[in-house]
């Protein structure tokens, strides 16, 4: 691999971004609307949860807006980079491969692709973890923050396997909306999981270990190595995956 | 300046779920020629100009290209959301150049569309676009150039541009391969080839 290549499609990545500045906006309003509605609708009372992945008898008090803010943040982050994720690698394909017909290795226009994933998903989270200082301020906000980081990691690497899977828009949004929406956005609110059962499938959707890393790291004492390492190797599968696709539907390089 | 075999092309075979679309193409593009292969829409035209060009691999028979390619597609394959000056940039990396900018201030004013250098793809004109998309096939002197239905996909005065450089292409040895359904300026080729039932037959 070479690195100046992968320099140049980066930075042709980022002025491409850049210039849609609609996407950008919405990665700050779509996070501030969330943590805005919460605040407005969801009551200060002590509610109990059970900190799933540190033992199944694990439970805090904690306000109920509070919980309902680190959710809905988690969200938020998991919706926004799998769509970035997911249009970063389906738009302009067709000029991508021409670009490998040229002499770019696909691993090239990937890996840069990537790398500027890795920069949104960076800068989505970290809004939402300063955002979340306004409302309340997490027992280990650091930590806290790598769980938003997490759920982007592992949401990105899941949209770039579903852009590349679909040849067409509406599929790809379809199951990035319908994943993100269930599982993010409904199962692994602690609230929920507290009185649900199978919960082994709650524990195998890809929110499951950054949603428990900020949720632990919030609201109690408890390590979060496990589930800080099971997010990275979720998102490592999914991003394997996506990249093995990813070259299938790429041409072979020439040299 | 025949001397030299640029593309040569041997028994070429390819079919989809059963039903073969190149039964053996055969086909040489020597330097200094300029050769054209029509067929109806569905002969395999596109099958062949694929494979030629890296997008898809035969299941039977060879190809070797002598020296460099460039590949116009028919549709302006082009960074919507990058200027022109940018396309020239990515596409100068992918072939390896490092005077990508001086290539593409002589194509800019070759093409006459250098007032447009710093706009995006997405504020241009489909001649501009047309333009850009010949000018990335040829930043990079290719011995060998392909069009895809240069006719259909340029505008009048980039195929008049487009006539004027192949003149001086050929003269300087290079080959020029077209893929169209139709042709017009029969004379100005060194051989037609017609894509029926999988195989070429030269007029």
């Amino acid at each position: 691999m070479r690195l100046s290549y992968v320099a140049t499609g980066a930075l042709m990545t980022v002025r491409e971004l850049l210039r849609n500045r609609v996407v950008l906006i919405m990665l700050f309003v779509i996070p501030s609307v969330f943590y805005t509605l919460v605040a407005l609708t969801t009551p200060d009372r002590p509610i109990a949860f059970k900190l799933a992945s540190v033992s199944e008898d694990t439970f805090v008090s904690v306000s109920q807006k509070s919980e309902s803010l680190i959710f809905i943040g988690l969200a938020a982050v998991g919706f926004l980079t799998s769509f970035v994720a997911m249009t970063l690698i389906r738009r302009d394909v067709d000029v991508n491969r021409r670009l490998v017909v040229c002499g770019y290795r696909p691993s090239e226009l990937v890996v840069s692709k990537l790398a500027v994933l890795v920069g949104v998903i960076l800068v989505v989270a970290l809004f939402v973890s300063t955002a979340l200082l306004v409302f309340f301020r997490p027992e280990h906000f650091a930590l806290t923050a790598v769980g938003l980081i997490l759920v982007g990691w592992v949401y990105g690497a899941y949209g770039l396997l579903v852009g590349a899977l679909f040849r067409r828009e509406l599929e790809a949004v379809l199951f990035i909306a319908l994943l993100a929406n269930i599982d993010a956005g409904w199962l692994q609110n602690p609230i929920y999981y507290a009185d649900a059962q199978n919960t082994e499938i709650i524990r195998a959707l890809p929110a499951y270990f950054p949603s428990q890393v900020s949720m632990v790291a919030a609201f109690s004492d408890h390590p979060v190595t496990i589930p800080v390492l099971a997010s990275i190797g979720y998102g490592l599968s999914l991003l394997v995956l996506a990249l093995i696709v990813h070259r299938w539907r790429m041409p072979a390089f020439r040299g | 300046m025949n001397d030299r075999a640029l593309l040569t092309i041997n028994d070429i075979a390819k079919a989809f779920r059963g039903t073969p679309v190149l039964n053996g193409v055969d086909l040489e593009l020597r330097s200094g020629q300029m050769l054209a292969v029509v067929g109806e829409n569905g002969s395999g035209k596109s099958t062949l100009l694929k494979i030629i060009v890296g997008l898809l691999e035969p299941d039977a028979g060879a190809f070797r290209i002598q020296g460099t390619m460039g590949y116009c597609p028919q549709e302006s394959l082009v960074f919507e959301n990058l200027t022109v000056r940018e396309n020239f940039q990515f596409f100068g990396k992918a072939y390896g150049l490092t005077d990508w900018r001086e290539r593409s201030v002589r194509l800019l004013k070759r093409f006459q569309f250098a007032q447009y250098a710093d706009y995006l793809i997405s504020k241009v004109s489909g001649g501009t676009r047309q333009k850009l998309n010949l000018c990335l096939a040829l930043m990079h002197d290719p011995d060998v150039l392909i069009l895809d239905e240069p006719y259909s996909g340029f505008d009048w005065e980039t195929y008049l541009h487009f006539w004027g450089l192949t003149e001086e292409l050929l003269e300087r040895g290079r080959g020029l391969l077209i893929v169209s359904h139709l042709i017009y300026d029969h004379d100005q080729f060194s051989a037609v080839h017609e894509l029926v039932d999988g195989v070429l037959r030269c007029d």
